[in-house]
């Protein structure tokens, strides 16, 4: 036993003090020491050793004691020992500044320990020791830079003190520059090979840090060796092994976790690994009482941020949001730095995006990227944030940037897909494809939603062999296979059941009881729905029934296979069936504003006007007044009430249109886009006369629908067509029906092609007209009103012909035929006025019958006439043709003669020139000079004389022409006192006409109150009636005309109809994308989790 | 089965054809096709060159319709003007002509054994029957109204019969109108029997299976042919397919396939075991109005054939084999 001997002054005698056995009470030792006045030396010894045994207050007491002033005074000269116990003292404080947690006691003790420490300084300005431990200090006030200067006077003096070189380690270490923290630690293991196993464990640390962690574990485990109760190398161990990410690793980190914890139950760095652990093994009550252990044990910030972590995590995975958002922010609090510990900023980046509040989510995942700017998983969370925020484009910067750089990630790739869909389709059928292949390559199974969006997506694109391949990929094996390949063929049914066919169940039923399983999984259903849907596309309308009838059998609830069953049995004008699909539709949810909006457009095809109105309110107010399809189809229901009204009350239409035009002008003040309503106020507006306006908007309502599959739009072609007809723009009139009828109805719609034949009515085409009519009665025969049309066509078309001021006999001829023709249709239709087929009049139709009859009659003298005058002709043409000979004859004799005088001339010229050449050469003869003027002037003459006599001719030519026309005009002449006389005997027929005239106008009337049991061709013909109107003035016919198109354009206007019609493919291709994209919402939704 | 394109005649009418039919061979001559078209003629072609033998003219307005007589001797054409010309192949000479107003006249047939001519009376709801020894109007078959007040005016166009088909042993006339109902007739006693329902729009082209009596297919323009059991009134397919409205249907002479005319400008070979579409033509490029099968006899027997006619004022021919 280690024993202290304290000289006894004055004497050889000393105390002996067994250190192990020093007293309780540490006053009794001072007496002896203040009374001896032992060496300061042994005061320290005594201070330590009580320190050693814990007994903190002793030592204190003793120090104190032993710095006391007394001490001072007595031991002035004992300085290296004063220094020594302020050291102490000041260490002791420094320690205790450093273990306290509470702030002001802690500063208490700091500025205690400085007291000593200047103390110390003050004694001997240079004693190292003192340096040290001012260093120390500082650095257990976290001043790192002082501290470094103090460690650096005490190793300028002496580079191998050990405690300095620990405590510049330090500095490093806290500096982050670890390889020279590291060769510092290692320079005190040379100086002093038998330091304590902290040492060791700074080296440790400095090669963890440095990442070099076999070294690093050797270190540690040397401590450990040293100081098997060494908890910081047990916990460095412990970690060490739990990031080698492997099950024994972990599992022996953990053992050496517990160890620590065992040994130290307080070491918050254990608590929070443990409390870690615990957390992914969903041991949440054991997470919180270490973690809260922990932060009672710490005041150390980024240990304290790292328990609140642990925390939040608990709380985060448990589902409570509230406190995990606390504890997240109390965590990210602790950091000074986010760079530091970013993992709280992204859990409350998330619990923040949970409770919806997306900015503050924002700034904390940016904060995140910002340290780890390629993190996937952030940029997608911000994605998500983006799309919250309505930031679509940076949403997909983002998705496509986490895409970019892990261009295995198939989650973002659905992601980015899912927010390209609404925008760039093409691109995200791209996303999803490569999704689609990297899940393939991967081996992992493709969710149905994902190939579902892409089958959507290529039907959207009309790419319907790619789709199907994609829905039947969703939908895999299952009962619908042999549906689909028609192995299944359906049973004979009944054919009087066949009116229920599209409601029929058995088939399934009965399946069932042959012991087929018939099996729908929840998920296939709308990959299924969907592949109905394309075969409907595909014109497989019998496939689709099937596969929406097992949708119904599986789930009786599902609304839209009832609606796409009602659209297929409406499309085959099947409306009672319709109609009974459609009611059930409604009994399972009788809200349903699809449902209703397609009974209405039902009942409307039924002719049930009050009940469609009632029916679009109802689905209108389902969704208040929010459902643009609603009110679009109130707005049309108004229209065809103004133009429907048959007593053509001004007032109710006006009233009426400007309803309607309220209704379509609220559409797209809600939906600027909506092609519908644009159309439907062009309409309006058309209807008002203001067709410059019409015309503008159904050109871009035109441009904007052609380019989607889904939105055929006839209507606005049919419209634009009208307007241009309207304006008196025939031509462009026609190529614009045309066109329609070929690119929407095959060529199949009458209701276009009586348009047509109007047009070229007004245009007085009248072959044309009349073809036309033809094909729309052999389309449609059993609408006689086309026959009428035709036979006032043949009519009109032999009266303009024998009105001809110039007409041949087959004309004429071929203008009986066609009134013969007339005549026929009109007594046809008389006749079969009896059978009640059609509305007409009989006598108006007898009216017309004797028209043409007197026509005819009046017709015959006119053949007459013409062949008379073919025959006069023929003579006339035959004078002609001998008076053209005689003229000839008489021209060659002419000419013969001009030749003859010509060529007299001619020799009399020569003679003279030869005169006057002998003349010449007689002069020249006796000049003997020649000069060259003269000589040109010889030849100009010559020239002169060939000029003129080219002339002369040229001048004969002419004479000659203009005897032609002269001869010609006479003819003229003769003809047009022939048509003269033609003419005398047209005032009659005029006024056969105008008689004629009065009563059509007049039927009129009554055929339109005729016809008003089909509403849609009153309203048509009222429509007609305005648009021809405003034709009139710009046409030539003027009043005449416009009585006559009033009697045979009765065109039953269908534009209101064929647009009810058309809206119903766009309102389907809705249903199939908003299935397509619920799934997609779940799968976003399940991210965010 | 399939279809193999022959020979196409571009502008073979100067309009829109609409009606096509066989000439069975006789034993002077092979079999002649026979069009007629909105350009008020009625042509004669030979097969397989499809070689013009002769224009036919005198009709007003468009030709609707056109029927061979069994014998191959007589056709007789109908237009929209409501006149069925009756006249000889091989001279042209007119036989008769038929009008029984105030009816329309739409599609005709002769009945196989080739002593009665089927017309389609239209408006009248009813199908007119002629003697085709004495052309004598030996019957009228209406259709009856539906029960009820007093039949609409839009009910009765509805009834308007557009289409008419013997069955193979001629007993039974089957007849299609504006409505899509279908009617079946017994011949001998001039009797209607039931309606086959199923149709909701015009029924424009019918045809009984030469192999099974019962059996009678229907082309509707609700873009589906139907296949009725007609005697037992049950619905045995229906087969959907084409884009547009089914214009004409032609049983083939095996009875194995039909093929269909439509306005989706195609033709279309369907093979009946399957009750599938084994093959689409598109050469048309306009509504296809007829398709008919050549019948059986004269020479080349075996070889089969089948025209279609289109508003492309075209006609093709195909090998069907």
């Amino acid at each position: 036993m280690a024993c202290l001997y304290i000289p006894v002054q004055n004497s050889e005698e000393e105390v002996r003090v067994a250190l192990d056995q020093l007293p309780r009470d540490a006053a009794d030792i001072l007496d002896i020491l203040k009374a001896e006045q032992a060496p300061l030396d042994l005061w320290l010894i005594i201070a330590r050793e009580y320190f050693k045994q814990g007994k903190v207050e002793q030592f204190r007491q003793i120090l104190e004691e032993g710095s006391g002033p007394e001490i001072d005074e007595y031991y002035s000269d004992v300085r290296y020992e004063r220094i020594a116990i302020l050291n102490a003292l000041g260490a002791y404080y420094s320690y205790l500044g450093k273990i306290e947690t509470k702030q002001r006691e802690k500063e208490d003790h700091f500025i205690l320990a400085t007291q000593y420490y200047n103390k110390a300084s003050r004694i001997d300005m240079h004693e190292p020791s003192t340096w040290v431990g001012k260093g120390q200090l500082l650095l257990a006030k976290g001043d790192v830079e002082q501290a470094s200067a103090a460690f650096k006077i005490v190793l300028d003096g002496d580079r191998d003190n050990v405690p300095a070189l620990l405590g510049q380690a330090c500095v490093e270490f806290n500096r982050g520059r670890y390889s020279e923290s590291l060769e510092l630690y290692k320079r005190a293991l040379q100086v002093h090979p038998n330091c304590p196993a902290a040492v060791r464990l700074g080296i440790g640390l400095c090669r963890y840090k440095l990442g070099q962690f076999d070294k690093a574990r050797q270190a540690f485990e040397r401590v450990l060796q040293l100081d098997p109760e060494n908890v910081e190398a047990l916990v460095a161990l412990a970690i060490m092994d739990l990031h080698t990410n492997e099950a024994i690793g972990i599992r022996k980190g953990m053992e050496k976790m517990q160890r620590a914890f065992e040994i130290y139950p307080f070491f918050a760095m254990a608590l929070n690994y443990l409390a870690n652990h615990f957390f992914f093994t969903g041991q949440h009550f054991l997470v919180e009482q270490l973690t809260e252990t922990a932060l009672a044990v710490t005041n150390h910030g980024p240990t304290k941020s790292h328990s609140y972590y642990n925390l939040a995590r608990s709380y985060h995975s448990k589902g409570d949001y509230e406190k995990a958002g606390l504890y997240y922010m109390a965590s990210v609090k602790e950091i000074n730095k986010p760079y530091e510990f970013i993992f709280p900023y992204y859990g409350l980046g998330q619990v923040q995006l949970k409770l919806g509040d997306f900015r503050s989510a924002q700034s904390n995942f940016e904060k995140v990227l910002e340290i780890y700017p390629d993190n996937c998983e952030t940029m997608k969370a911000l994605g998500h944030i983006y799309v919250q925020l309505g930031q679509t484009e940076k949403a997909q910067e983002f998705m496509r940037k986490a895409t970019k750089i892990d261009p295995r990630d198939s989650q973002a790739f659905v992601e980015l897909g899912d927010l390209l869909i609404s925008s760039d389709a093409g691109a995200a059928l791209d996303a999803f494809k490569t999704a689609r292949g990297l899940l393939k390559k991967g081996g992992e199974e493709v969710p149905v939603e994902l190939l579902n969006n892409i089958g959507v997506l290529h039907f959207e694109r009309g790419e319907f062999e790619l789709a199907e391949q994609s829905f039947k990929e969703a939908l895999g094996d299952g009962i619908w296979l042999s549906f689909i390949e028609g192995k299944e063929n359906f049973q004979e049914i009944d054919a009087s059941d066949s009116i229920i066919q599209y409601k029929d169940l058995r088939l399934f039923q009965q399946l069932e009881e042959s012991g087929r399983h018939v099996e729908l999984p929840w998920n296939k259903i709308t990959p299924l729905f969907n592949l109905a849907r394309l075969q409907e596309q595909l014109y497989n309308p019998e496939t689709a029934s099937i596969m929406y009838r097992l949708i119904l059998f599986k789930f009786p609830e599902y609304i839209d296979a009832y609606l796409r069953l009602a659209s297929i049995a409406k499309a085959r004008n099947n409306i009672q069936l319709s109609i009974e699909l459609v009611h059930d539709a409604l009994k399972v949810n009788d809200k349903c504003p699809n449902a209703l909006s397609m009974l209405g457009e039902l009942e409307l095809k039924n002719d049930d006007w009050v009940k469609a109105k009632e029916t679009f309110r109802a689905a209108s107010d389902a969704t208040d007044g929010k459902d643009s399809y609603a009110t679009l189809s109130l707005g049309n229901w108004n229209y065809f009430a103004a133009i429907r009204n048959e007593k053509r009350n001004p007032k109710l239409e006006a009233t009426h249109l400007e309803k309607a035009k309220e209704l379509y002008t609220r559409v797209l003040l809600q939906h600027p886009a909506n092609l519908y309503a644009a159309n439907g106020a062009g309409v309006v507006l058309a209807e008002k006369g203001h067709f410059d306006v019409s015309k503008d908007i159904f050109t871009q309502v035109q441009e904007a629908a052609s380019g989607n599959i889904f939105v055929q739009m006839p209507d606005v072609w049919i419209n634009l067509a009208h307007v241009y007809f309207a304006q008196g723009n025939f031509a462009l009139a026609v190529k614009m029906y045309q066109n329609c009828l070929r690119k929407f109805y095959h060529n199949t719609d009458s209701q276009i092609l009586l348009y047509l034949a109007r047009t070229h009515y007004e245009a007085e085409q009248w072959q044309d007209c009349k073809k036309t009519l033809l094909r729309a009665i052999h389309l449609t025969p059993s609408n006689y009103t086309l026959r009428f049309d035709a036979g006032v066509t043949m009519q009109k078309f032999s009266a303009s012909t024998l009105q001809k001021e110039k007409k041949t006999a087959d004309e004429v001829r071929s203008t009986i035929a066609e009134l013969e023709n007339a005549v026929r249709l009109f007594s046809h239709l008389s006749a079969a006025s009896n059978l009640h087929f059609h509305g007409f009049d009989e006598k108006k139709i007898d009216t017309h019958v004797e028209y043409c009859k007197n026509v005819l009659d009046a017709a015959k003298p006119h053949l007459e006439a013409a062949i008379r005058e073919e025959q006069q002709i023929r003579q006339r043409q035959e004078v002609a043709r001998q008076v053209a000979l005689a003229e000839e004859a008489r021209r060659k004799a002419e000419e013969h003669r001009k030749f003859q005088l010509e060529r007299r001339k001619q020799e009399d010229e020569l003679k003279r020139v030869r005169q006057q050449e002998e003349h010449f050469q007689r002069v020249k003869e006796q000049w003997k000079s020649s000069t060259p003027g003269s000589k040109r002037r010889e030849r100009s003459d010559l020239d002169d004389e060939e000029g003129g006599n080219s002339e002369r001719r040229r001048r004969k030519g002419g004479k000659r022409r203009k005897k032609d026309k002269s001869s010609k005009t006479r003819y003229e002449t003769e003809e047009a006192e022939a048509d003269m006389m033609d003419d005398q005997e047209y005032p009659e027929d005029e006024d056969a006409n105008l008689n004629y005239r009065e009563p059509t106008s007049q039927n009129d009337q009554d055929e339109a109150e005729e016809n008003v049991a089909d509403p849609l061709a009153a309203a048509g013909l009222e429509d007609s009636d305005a648009e021809d109107e405003e034709a009139a003035p710009s046409s030539t016919a003027g009043r005449r005309r416009r009585a006559w198109s009033e009697s045979d354009d009765d065109e039953p206007l269908q534009r209101p109809l064929s647009r009810e019609n058309s809206t119903e493919p766009q309102q389907s291709d809705e249903e199939v994308r908003e299935d397509g994209h619920k799934p997609n919402g779940n799968a976003v939704s399940d991210d965010e989790d | 089965m399939k279809l193999a394109g022959l020979k196409s005649v571009e502008n073979a009418h100067d309009d829109s054809v609409w009606a096509a039919t066989w000439v069975p061979a006789t034993e002077t001559r092979s079999a002649l096709l026979l069009t007629g078209s909105l350009d008020e003629t009625v042509r004669l072609w030979s097969s397989d060159e499809l070689v013009l033998e002769r224009t036919n003219t005198g009709h007003c307005l468009g030709v609707a319709s056109v029927a061979a007589h069994p014998s191959g001797l007589i056709a007789a054409s109908a237009s929209l003007d409501s006149f069925v010309r009756v006249f000889d192949v091989d001279t042209n000479a007119t036989i008769a002509t038929l009008e029984a107003p105030p009816s329309e006249v739409w599609q005709l047939r002769f009945n196989p054994q080739g002593s009665t001519l089927a017309v389609a009376g239209g408006g009248s709801a009813s199908i007119k029957l002629w003697d085709t020894a004495t052309w004598d109007l030996i019957a009228t078959l209406p259709i009856p109204r539906p029960e009820g007040p007093k039949p609409s005016d839009k009910s009765g166009s509805k009834k308007f019969v557009l289409s008419v088909a013997w069955s193979s042993d001629g007993k039974r006339l089957a007849c299609g109108s504006m409505d899509g109902t279908i009617s079946i007739f017994d011949v001998a006693r001039a009797k209607f029997l039931h309606h086959l329902e199923g149709h909701f729009m015009p029924v424009r082209s019918l045809v009984y299976s030469p192999i099974e009596p019962r059996l009678l297919f229907t082309a509707s323009d609700d873009m589906h042919v139907h296949m009725y059991d007609a005697e037992g009134k049950s619905l045995v397919g229906a087969m959907s397919g084409h884009e547009s409205w089914v214009l004409s249907v032609d049983v083939s002479p095996d009875g194995a396939a039909i093929a269909t005319g439509s306005s989706d400008r195609t033709v279309r070979l369907w093979d009946l075991s399957m009750r599938a579409a084994v093959q689409t033509m598109s050469n048309h490029t306009d509504q296809v109005w007829g398709v008919a099968f050549r019948p059986p006899g004269g020479s080349g027997v075996r070889t089969g054939r089948l025209a279609s006619v289109s508003d492309d004022k075209s006609i093709s021919l195909y090998d069907y084999s």
